[in-house]
């Protein structure tokens, strides 16, 4: 078979590092992304906790529309939808399995999908939601909920991170591929080079572990010097942090219509029920 | 005289588990206002020193403290690292890992803001404007250049206001021009804000130019503290401890000349007022110079690589398409030690890999050994092409540098892949290293252990990304002796680098970049008389080189040996010729 190399722009381990610093810095915008983090995450958990108090299908279906909305809204890229969607289909497959295979009927599939919506619409939601916040904004609306300083902290450094880790990670990978012995025939659907693949990526976690162990050490000083200390003792540093977050019209708008718009799953429910047995 | 700004009595410090004391009584003063250059050999102790006056040493270390710092009057002992840190702000070395937020603006305020000073915003406004920054306030870190992100983490320690900063060696992870604009900044530092600026150095020409004392460090003491000129005038202590003479100063006291000159202008003055300057006399200066045997060999030589209409883009965090490369041609044939010169972003790397068939172009064909690189695997590929990545850990996949430089043999299931990975232990002289893991090694060892990986692979072409980048002048001495013996293993050599004595000393061609086009393919000698490219590509000419140029030398000399050569030519050595500068004594 003659090869053809081209370049790749998706699906490729450079696009897959782009996604997630797009991903990570809400670099699409979108609605959430202007909103307040102190009031994004209250809108969350309101649309995260909303289905867990029916089971009413007609219901969990209009939410779940409503949460698809707002993930077009929040411009979720392709990388973390597209898993999202394998994610729930690969369940929903699951699920007429394990019924099939366990004696169960088409009742025990539908049980099945109710939890598989509200959980659809919880991850729905985070996507709209932690997509949409920057690193500074989770951990200034972390702050700001008195958590840890050293957890908010956390938040943002491990965001500041990826991007390294990932170039990181593909550099080593790339050497690994083209030195380590590949096996020389694939077998029934290419299952050794699929294993292969895996335990290439796998085994170069070790080098990037130590690697970055060594860097954190500056890192550790670095940060004792600026005060990062002296900043979770002192509540002064905590007041310049959170002098920037402002509750605008736009936050109160968009919570509203939430609100507004799960009453109204709740009533289309209602009016059309539709409950399983 | 005012109370120093720092003043050691009697210091001493050993490591946690340590046989030896890495400090060892140290007594110290520097002034304020100073521009302390601290120089010496590997393991002196100038990193341990300068890590005592902001307290990381005893505090952050706890290892056995003896004696007493005070900066600014205050004791080290008693007071805590954050304290200090007002005081004294601290680059390091590798300073990439000291940016710890997402953005330019956000990195630079996260001092002041943690140590809760109302006026965060202005001091964070006032350190990107003392360093020339405003432009990148809200980029993330992760875009900026290794010279930008230098100059945020400056700006950084600056926002604290401190009246000391340290910088430990600049230089090593910095392009020449990158290196000289952090220079340029810490002086104007020192000069318009009065700033004490301590900075560790082994490049001789910087400590010339910019520093007003230099302080050399041998065995954990100082061995002595003295103004620039004194102390460049001992030239021969100097390089003792691994830091050689500025070329100017080296050829100066060569020719015998009575005073050390602190700059290219200063030494072609000199040279003409003692009637030592070689004139331009083209019949003797080509003679040792331009036809020298490292000239590019004849076409019709054996092509290694062919590129053609290559064009290539990365995709951008916006999703837009970033050229790269942009229409380029290129030949390298058998033989030829190629050195890529250009900016950062002029497409270097992004040549190699696709010389090596990593990646392939969005447009163009590249032939390596006539074999297309879109025809084949880049897995395949390795058997023709080797790249070995800037940063050498990214290459130890294993826990040994002896199971490193056998993976490839043996997983090809090469014949005798035992004896071949035992010769090239002792070839890149690893032997009694070969049981230790890559990332406990020196940085020199390192690059050999990487130079050992890529020829077990016996590729015909070897790229090598800034392999004496971060290293000192021994070690990068060592690199480039190496990579000379190993001509003969390899059909063709490309080295990207910003180390223009790697090009005179080793490359035979030199092809610039610039936005993704070739701007010059030519050899070094002609390069360093082009100062339009030099200046394009982002390059600083030895300083041999620009000596030869001030005195009209065409083309000018590559190595302090050859402008001797040529101005042998025109005058009869005399009796001083050998003798050491005066203040040698």
């Amino acid at each position: 078979m003659a090869l053809t190399r081209t370049t790749h722009d998706v699906l490729s381990v450079e696009w897959i590092k782009l996604e997630l610093i797009r991903t990570a810095y809400a670099t699409r915008g979108g609605l959430v992304a202007r909103m307040d983090p102190r009031v994004v995450l209250g809108w969350y958990a309101l649309l995260a906790l909303a289905p867990w108090f029916t089971h009413n299908l007609t219901t969990l279906g209009a939410l779940f529309v409503l949460a698809a909305v707002f993930v077009v809204l929040a411009r979720v890229g392709p990388l973390v939808l597209g898993l999202f969607v394998i994610g729930l289909i690969s369940e929903m497959v699951y699920l007429a399995v394990a019924a099939l295979f366990f004696d169960g009927d088409l009742d025990t599939v539908l049980a099945l999908t109710e939890v598989t919506l509200k959980l659809g619409v919880v991850s729905l939601a985070s996507l709209a939601a932690f997509v949409s916040l920057d690193p500074e904004k989770l951990s200034d609306a972390l702050l700001a909920l008195r958590m840890p300083a050293t957890a908010a902290f956390a938040v943002s450094y491990g965001y500041r991170m990826m991007p390294i880790l990932v170039e990181e990670f593909s550099t080593v990978l790339e050497s690994a591929r083209l030195r380590e012995p590949a096996p020389s025939r694939g077998g029934v659907l290419g299952w050794r080079h699929l294993v292969h693949w895996a335990t290439l990526v796998v085994r170069a976690f070790y080098p990037i572990f130590l690697n970055t162990a060594k860097s954190v050490r500056t890192t550790v000083e670095a940060l004792e010097a600026r005060g990062f200390t002296a900043a979770t003792i002192d509540p002064r540093a905590r007041a310049i942090r959170l002098a920037s977050l402002r509750v605008t019209g736009l936050d109160l708008a968009v919570v509203a219509a939430t609100l507004a718009a799960v009453v109204g799953c709740h009533l289309i429910g209602a009016q059309w029920p539709l409950h399983r047995g | 005289m005012s109370a120093p700004i720092i003043a050691a009595e009697a210091l001493s410090f050993r490591y946690p588990g340590a046989p030896t004391d890495t400090l060892r009584n140290v007594d110290l003063r520097i002034e304020r206002g100073d521009f302390v250059a601290v120089v010496g050999g590997n393991g002196s102790g100038k990193t341990t020193l300068c890590k005592t006056f902001n307290g990381l040493v005893p505090h952050y270390w706890s290892g056995e403290f003896a004696g007493r710092v005070t900066v600014d009057g205050q004791d080290t002992f008693t007071s805590s690292v954050a304290e200090l840190s007002q005081t004294v702000g601290y680059v390091y070395q590798d300073f990439q890992n000291q940016l710890v937020r997402p953005t330019v603006r956000d990195e630079v305020s996260f001092g002041p803001v943690n140590f809760g000073r109302p006026d965060h915003a202005e001091r964070t406004a006032e350190a990107l404007e003392m360093v020339g920054i405003e432009h990148l306030a809200e980029k993330f870190v992760w875009q900026l250049s290794g010279g930008q992100s230098h100059l945020v983490a400056l700006a950084s320690v600056l926002a604290l206001r401190p009246e000391v900063i340290v910088v430990d060696e600049p230089v090593a992870e910095l392009d020449p021009a990158a290196a000289e604009e952090v220079y340029r900044r810490l002086t104007a530092l020192n000069r318009d804000h009065g700033l004490t600026v301590i900075t560790i150095e082994h490049h001789a020409e910087f400590i010339a130019a910019h520093a007003r004392s230099v302080l050399l460090m041998s065995d954990g003491s100082p061995v002595w503290h003295l103004p620039t000129d004194q102390a460049l005038a001992r030239a021969d202590e100097l390089s003792r401890h691994g830091i050689p003479a500025p070329q100017i100063v080296d050829a100066a006291a060569r020719l015998g000349l009575p005073q050390v000159p602190q700059s290219v202008a200063d030494a072609a003055a000199m040279l003409s007022e003692h009637r030592r300057a070689p004139y331009p006399d083209p019949a003797t200066t080509t003679a040792t110079t331009a036809t020298a045997p490292r000239d590019r060999p004849a076409t019709g030589e054996r092509s290694v690589v062919v590129a053609e209409g290559i064009r290539h883009a990365h995709r951008g965090v916006r999703g837009e398409l970033r050229p790269v490369l942009d229409d380029l041609d290129l030949q390298l044939h058998a033989g030829d030690r190629v050195a890529l010169i250009g900016g950062n972003g002029a497409g270097k790397t992004t040549l190699m890999k696709l010389l090596a068939g990593i990646a392939v172009p969005r447009a163009g064909e590249i032939l390596l050994e006539g074999i297309s690189t879109r025809s084949r695997s880049a897995r395949r590929l390795a058997d023709q092409a080797c790249y070995l990545d800037q940063r050498p850990e990214r290459m130890f996949l294993k826990d040994s540098v002896r199971a490193d430089v056998a993976l490839f043999p043996r997983g090809r299931g090469v014949d005798d892949a035992e004896q071949l990975v035992d010769r090239i232990l002792r070839r890149v002289r690893l032997e009694q290293l070969s049981d230790r893991d890559g990332r406990t090694l020196s940085g020199g060892q390192q690059r050999r252990a990487t130079l050992g990986i890529g020829l077990a692979m016996r590729p015909s072409l070897l790229l090598l990304d800034e392999p004496t980048a971060s290293l000192d002048v021994a070690s990068r001495d060592d690199v480039i002796t190496m990579l000379d013996e190993l001509s003969d293993d390899i059909a063709c050599s490309v080295v990207a680098t910003h180390d223009m004595h790697l090009v005179a000393e080793w490359a035979t061609r030199v092809i610039a970049l610039e936005h993704g086009r070739v701007l010059a393919d030519m050899a070094p000698a002609e390069l360093f008389a082009s100062p339009e490219i030099m200046r394009r590509a982002r390059l600083v000419p030895p300083q041999v080189v620009e000596l030869g140029l001030a005195l009209g030398m065409e083309p000018p000399p590559l190595s302090v040996a050859e402008l001797l050569d040529a101005c042998a030519d025109r005058t009869e050595p005399t009796a001083d010729r050998t003798e050491e500068a005066p203040a040698w004594r």
